[in-house]
């Protein structure tokens, strides 16, 4: 027990847990990862002590697997993939270390979730830049470092938004704050000075923001980091634009997407928003009957020095793109939802129980790239896989969300499944594995590939996969960081 | 030095005999180019061993793959306006020309993306895109600038980054052929699912691609890029005005074109300024805002002329200095009246607040501005013309407090030097001041001196400007890397990296081991890069 | 001015790239936005304007020496001064200028290509760039009862030079020109075969000598002769009486006027009115010898001085040649005043127009890039979907035809003077 030992030494003794019930935890998910139990889980709470928690795991050639959000969690990402791992769990580092208004920057430690940081950021006049109702525990540097799409795409700039910067330590237990944060002084010393570490450039002649983006922790650790916020709303107008049909939504939303008009701006149809707005299957189903089967979320957000006027120009330009495509009719309510209730729930973490799981329980999620004028094809072809498998259409969540101010977008598909119907489960697992194979060949591009989908994503991707096992040799020389995950 | 026969057939085979010189004449026209004097003492940089024109990725990839076998140094480049286009370690290097690799492959409107070759300059594509009522954003170049060149290789930063973005934020693809040879094509491009994205799967190779600066051609040859396009208000084409004697450079659009406004306005202080482009930018409305910088001083037909007017404009009460300590530009747009409205109202209310005051403008003088800081029309002249040279130090990225701390100990060293007339006096230190992305990520700051290459005195004095903003233990350490650790410097003479490096979290170390991999037999030309191991 | 003279402006020559291109402010179809033809066909940089500054300098540093390359690319050169308009635009450098003098000292050190020599001492011969005989100069004219300038006094010489002179396809224009003159009652006389060249193509080449000798004759000329103005159907013979016999402190008394200015005035002041119609859609090409090249030359003697510090300025103030004061709207209102003339505008045209190829020895020394050059033009033609291709310049008309006969897509192309003549 001399490693343990060590690394008692750097977390101190009550980290270190081999409770087995705590083990069987981070050994598995609601994802189809294989179960592999870690040996122990560690629980840090400083930059330096992941630093030596890194150079522990070199000396003892001990895989690691980073972890900063609570459960619920879905994406196998957090499963080792090989024995004897050690879970790296960062929920413990809850700093929110700065929250400037001017600036409209905050910077978080890893283990802050989204409903902690929420309440403060509000306290201060801001809010975050949210993907769609994530789980109350999810970390928020996390949901950013795994490309999460947020749900206003006019303020999504590149990928990594609402990433801007933070501390890294690499596989090698070297640390680097990137971009502003990098130089002379401590973090605390650059305040003094002006230095907000807000700016996304990277330090000089490589991004080591774009390296540890969509990571999955095979790179290193990321102690903390800063990320923009948005301007809290005074009010908003919020509307749902009701449709038969996908494409004249996409019409609509292309036009709004260009001019960057709009904040909230996604679809969906009717399960999915059926299951936000309502509380359990009862609700949903009868909800969804009167919902139409496809409906556009879009608000205007009154904020800043003139948030009526702003409101007032976004809104009367919107009815005017919605008339000219195809003569859509955006409303407060459809048929029971209503739109400013949605806004709130838009504003912060999803209630419990988690409103995925509200229809049945279980939820798989199968989401890739794609353009969103190519939507219409995978919603077809997911239809069409889902019959091939007997799974109902009827049970699949359909989400749209532009991304990058529309030049892409995350299209995202959640099969609701009862966890304990075995059969179910097992067509949920074939169409989110091989399933997606399909998808794959129709174009969806998986650039977040989780589980099953690594494979899916690599074999297209082959030049891809030989270029980032060159950079995990520079960054993890010795593989200890979550091996077995992407292509390593 | 020289290649051998052999090699140089073997370029040969690849491109045709009409696409590779190695004439001595023809070289001495790829080794001269405007800093050469400050960096390397001469108009001269190294002469190249021999000038290849390739046409296509395949002929790339074949001659890299041939740079590799006989160890042969590598440069590609596509306008060639800049120092890092043309400096090579050694003289056993060959520049790649890739003046006939000029398609514009795709421009996709709904998805606002186009994907390019490299010699597409930027005005070529925001003429085009500016036909489906889309556009790309500036390059601080100008014009001619090479789309990839900006996006990818070398900087990135221009006029319009408050709604455009920079820097290279706005890749979405790239194809690139790298030292081996090989051929990395990223993200959806590589699955042949379109160009909308270069991010994955897993982590993002853009982060090899560039970081704040390229790697200037020290990593291989980008060979096609897809970038984002943003929304153009105005007309689907522009026609400058004629008049019967008026040179291309007098020539405007006549007017602002329809769909947008300009505004020039003054505010109290360089702070108040600093603010007044914060809150702009916060404020979402404007298509480009920055310091007026460059565009203090009227352009004029010709340096004679531009004199004339300014000594005019001064006697009828025009104070430069004020503009260009306190003043900003300001362009808005948008599709419909209302929102044009709008965006005039904040403005105002912000100005109000600020206690700015708007100048009056002709037709013709917002005509100028438009043209200048939608398309950077007059920029290069204002770079060049006076003197024949411009260098930025210092100049970074960064939050808008600490610009302006940047900001203000630039004026305390570079004033000096104007004072005593040894940079050109153009108000103050010139000053290129953007905020990036409505103010979300920050400042874009470039504080600009103007020298005469020729003179010893002047040059000698931007060699003292560069010494001190780029001394890593001086009053500019900490204000991030010195401009891109091989921008506007070069490796070789600066040594940036190597002085830089330790004080800001070893990157260098990383980038060092980036560049072997990417480069194991470091055919690479690294001067405005970095080598796998320092020399 | 010699070679070193303009060492200050191939130290500043920044390498923009702008002379490769039309000026920014000018480029509407991003399909036609290159400049330089040279740079255009050749690729490499030294086919540039910039490029020759680079050589040049390299050249006075002793870095390298005549070579089949240097010369190449010197002389696969139109001289057409896109460049220089293009140059000009972000900079107060003189590439044309520099241009021509690195050419003067090439036929200096006797660096010669074999084609021009021949044509040169053709010229030496005969008087003419034809490789033509003298006597037969003046057989254009046969049949015309016009005064001959060589024993008789008139107000106007009407001067065909030496293409028109030689060049029997095209002697219809030359005619057609003279007896519109002639039948509008102008006091007019040409010298015939005793016509000698200007001079100005064998300067183009780099033989200054043979301008100054041609000048001197030639102002001898027009004195004997009483003659108050010059007309020429000509645009090169038009511009180096204009302009380059003014550079070399030759300038002529009398007035210089390209023919489209004379008939200009002619139809304003109602003497030549348009009888007919002629419904035809045609485009304009710019010769470059009437267009940006015609700008009057401007001398200036001073100093460089620095105000603002460092930038350079001079005492006294120095006005650039910027190609914007050549012959562009008169050829123009002329053709729109022409009944059923409608006039479409290429993409490339006033001080930014495509050269036709023909000019500088690259017609006599590279023929292929002549027709080449000439090609693209045709292109652009054609992309404004006009039927017909006109202008105002034998050379341009003859380098057009040549191009279409060595494969360029066919079109109708006319000078001026023919659609003047079909509309009375």
């Amino acid at each position: 027990m001399q490693t343990r030992t060590s690394l008692e030494e750097i977390v101190g003794k009550n980290n270190v847990l081999d409770d087995p019930a705590v083990l069987d935890s981070y050994s598995s998910d609601l994802s189809f990862v294989p179960k592999v139990r870690p040996k122990w889980v560690v629980k840090p709470s400083s930059t330096v002590e992941v630093q030596e928690v890194i150079k522990w795991a070199n000396a003892t050639s001990t895989p690691l697997v980073p972890v900063s959000s609570g459960t619920p969690r879905f994406r196998g990402d957090t499963i080792p993939r090989t024995g004897g791992a050690v879970i790296v769990d960062l929920s413990g580092m809850k700093k929110i270390m700065r929250i400037d208004l001017i600036s409209r920057v905050a910077m978080v430690e890893a283990g802050v979730t989204f409903a902690e940081l929420q309440p403060e950021l509000e306290k201060a006049g801001l809010s975050a830049y949210m993907p769609l109702c994530p789980k109350g525990s999810k970390s928020v540097l996390a949901s950013m470092l795994e490309r999460e799409p947020i749900t206003m795409p006019a303020h999504h700039w590149d990928c990594s938004d609402p990433f801007l910067l933070g501390e890294y330590i690499f596989g090698t237990g070297d640390k680097m704050r990137s971009g502003e944060a990098s130089g002379p002084e401590t973090t605390e010393e650059k305040w003094k000075l002006g230095n907000y570490q807000m700016t996304p450039m990277a330090v000089s002649q490589f991004d080591e923001n774009k390296l540890v983006s969509g990571a999955q922790g095979t790179m290193g650790i990321v102690t903390w980091a800063s990320l923009k916020c948005r301007l809290i709303s005074k009010f908003s107008r919020n509307f749902l634009v009701p449709s038969e049909n996908i494409e004249p939504l996409l019409e609509l939303s292309y036009q709004l997407l260009r001019g960057r008009i709009g904040d909230h701006l996604f679809i969906m149809n009717d399960l999915n928003l059926a299951s936000l707005l309502a509380r359990d299957p009862g609700e949903i189903n009868a909800l969804r009957e009167t919902l139409p089967p496809w409906v556009l979320v879009v608000s205007f957000e009154g904020n800043g020095d003139l948030p009526e006027d702003k409101v007032a120009w976004q809104e009367a330009d919107f009815r005017e793109m919605a008339t000219r495509s195809g003569g859509l009719k955006p409303a407060s309510t459809i048929h029971g939802a209503d739109a400013d209730e949605l806004s709130q729930i838009l504003s912060r973490p999803s209630d419990d129980p988690y409103w995925k799981l509200r229809y049945k329980g279980g939820c798989s999620d199968i989401f890739f790239l794609t353009t969103l004028d190519k939507t219409p094809g995978f919603v077809s072809a997911m239809s069409g896989l889902a019959q091939s498998r007997r799974f109902s259409p009827r049970d699949i969540g359909v989400y749209i969300q532009p991304v990058v101010q529309g030049t892409s977008c995350h299209c995202e598909f959640n099969l609701f499944h009862e966890p304990a119907n075995a059969a179910e489960a097992d067509r949920v697992k074939w169409l989110v594995t091989e399933g997606s194979v399909n998808l794959a060949n129709l174009g969806a591009f998986f650039s977040r590939p989780y589980g099953y989908w690594a494979k899916v994503a690599y074999s297209r991707a082959t030049e891809t996969a030989i270029m980032q096992r060159k950079l995990k040799k520079i960054f993890d020389p010795k593989d200890i960081m979550n091996p077995g995950q992407l292509c390593f | 030095m020289a290649l051998t026969d052999r090699e140089y057939q073997a370029l040969e085979d690849i491109v045709g005999a009409e696409n590779i010189s190695r004439e001595p004449a023809f070289l001495d026209t790829y080794n001269q180019c405007w800093g050469h004097k400050l960096v390397f003492d001469q108009k001269f940089s190294t002469r190249p061993a021999a000038v290849v024109l390739p046409g296509s990725t395949e002929e790339l990839q074949a001659i890299a793959k041939i740079c590799n076998k006989y160890r042969i140094l590598f440069k590609p480049f596509s306008s060639g306006f800049e120092v890092v286009s043309f400096a090579l370690a050694n003289e056993r290097g060959i520049l790649l020309d890739l003046k006939r690799m000029d398609r514009i492959i795709e421009i996709d409107v709904k998805n606002m993306h186009a994907v390019v070759e490299p010699y597409v300059n930027i005005y070529r594509l925001q003429r085009e895109a500016m036909k489906h009522g889309v556009t790309v954003g500036s390059l601080g170049a100008g014009p001619s600038a090479g789309v990839i060149a900006g996006s990818c290789c070398h900087f990135g930063a221009g006029t319009t980054m408050t709604s455009t973005g920079g820097l290279g934020r706005n890749v979405l693809g790239v194809e690139w052929v790298l030292p081996t040879g090989d051929v990395l094509t990223m993200g959806t491009a590589e699955t042949g699912a379109g160009w909308f994205s270069a991010d994955g799967p897993g982590p993002s190779l853009r982060g090899v691609l560039r970081g704040r600066s390229g790697a200037n051609g020290g990593h291989g040859i980008i060979t096609k890029a897809s970038v984002k396009l943003y929304p153009w208000y105005g007309p689907p084409e522009v026609k400058f005005s004629e008049q019967p004697g008026l040179p291309a450079s007098g020539k405007t659009l006549g007017e602002v074109p329809q769909g947008y406004k300009a505004f020039m306005i003054l505010l109290p202080s360089t702070e108040v300024m600093f603010e007044a482009l914060l809150r702009i930018g916060k404020a979402e409305i404007a298509s480009c805002v920055m310091a007026t910088g460059p565009a203090v001083l009227p352009y004029g037909e010709g340096n004679d002329e531009q004199w004339a007017e300014i000594q005019k404009m001064e006697a009828a009460g025009m104070v430069f200095e004020d503009l260009a300590f306190r003043s900003i530009v300001v362009l808005l747009g948008s599709d419909t009246s209302r929102g044009l409205e709008y965006r005039e109202k904040y403005l105002l209310e912000i100005m109000r607040q600020l206690e700015g005051v708007s100048l009056p403008l002709t037709s013709q003088q917002g005509a100028v501005m438009f043209a200048g800081l939608m398309w950077h029309f007059g920029f290069v002249t204002m770079a060049f013309r006076r003197t024949g040279d411009f260098f930025v130090s210092p100049t970074s990225d960064g939050s808008p407090d600490i610009m302006l701390k940047m900001r203000n100990a630039a004026v305390e060293l570079i004033q000096p030097y104007i004072d005593k007339g040894l940079v050109v006096n153009t108000g103050k230190v010139d000053l290129f001041l953007i905020p990036s992305e409505n103010s979300t990520a920050g400042f874009h700051e470039e504080n600009v001196t103007y020298y005469d290459p020729w003179d010893p005195d002047s040059l000698q004095a931007e060699r003292e400007i560069i010494q001190k903003s780029e001394d890593p233990n001086g009053p500019f350490k900490s204000f991030g890397v010195p401009h891109l650790g091989g921008g506007l410097t070069i490796e070789t003479v600066s040594h940036n990296h190597q002085r830089w490096g330790p004080i800001y979290d070893n990157y260098d170390m990383w980038l060092r081991q980036i560049k072997d991999m990417l480069d194991p037999n470091s055919v690479g030309d690294w001067s405005a890069y970095i080598p796998g191991v320092f020399p | 001015m010699a070679l070193q003279d303009f060492e200050h402006d191939m130290q500043r020559c920044t390498r923009c790239s702008y002379c490769k291109w039309i000026p920014y402010e000018n480029q509407q179809n991003m399909d036609f936005i290159k400049g330089c033809p040279s740079a255009a066909r050749f690729n490499f940089h030294a086919y540039a304007a910039s490029g020759k500054w680079n050589m040049s300098y390299s050249f006075l540093n002793g870095r390298i020496d005549y070579s089949d390359a240097f010369q190449d690319a010197v002389y696969k050169c139109l001289l057409c001064g896109s460049c220089d308009v293009s140059c000009k635009v972000i900079g107060d450098l003189e590439p044309l200028q520099h241009m021509h003098e690195l050419r003067c000292k090439f036929v200096e050190d006797g660096e010669i290509l074999p084609e021009h020599f021949v044509t040169i001492e053709g010229l030496k011969k005969e008087d003419n760039m034809l490789l033509a005989k003298k006597a037969d100069r003046g057989n254009w004219a046969e049949g015309i009862a016009v005064k001959n300038l060589s024993k008789e006094k008139a107000k106007v010489a009407f001067r065909a030079g030496c293409r028109y002179s030689f060049d029997q396809e095209l002697w219809p224009i030359v005619r057609g020109g003279l007896k519109l003159l002639i039948d509008a009652g102008v006091d007019v006389g040409i010298w015939g075969s005793e016509e000698v060249c200007c001079g100005g193509r064998a300067y183009s080449i780099g033989f200054a000598g043979e301008l100054t000798k041609y000048a001197e004759h030639n102002l001898e000329a027009l004195k004997a002769a009483g003659v108050e103005t010059l007309v020429t159907p000509c645009a090169d013979c038009y511009q180096h009486y204009k302009v380059h016999y003014d550079k070399i402190g030759k300038k002529p008394d009398v007035e210089i006027l390209h023919f489209t200015e004379y008939l200009h005035r002619l139809i304003k002041e109602g003497t030549i009115k348009f009888t007919k119609e002629v419904p035809l859609t045609v485009t304009y090409h710019d010769p470059c010898h009437l267009g940006r090249l015609a700008e009057p030359w401007i001398h200036w003697k001073g100093k460089e001085v620095k105000v603002m510090g460092q930038t350079i300025c001079h005492e006294p103030p120095k006005k650039f040649r910027r190609g914007a004061n050549g012959v562009y709207d008169i050829p123009r209102e002329i053709l729109t005043s022409i009944p059923g003339v409608k006039l479409v505008e290429m993409y490339r045209t006033r001080e930014s127009a495509w050269c036709c190829g023909a000019g500088a020895g690259v017609k006599e020394a590279y023929p292929d890039f002549a027709n080449w050059t000439a090609t693209e033009r045709i292109k652009e033609a054609k992309s404004v979907n006009a039927k017909a291709l006109v202008t105002a310049c034998g050379w341009c008309r003859r380098n057009f035809i040549d191009a279409m006969e060595a494969g360029a897509e066919k079109m109708e192309v006319y000078d001026i003077i023919e659609l003047v003549q079909k509309a009375i």
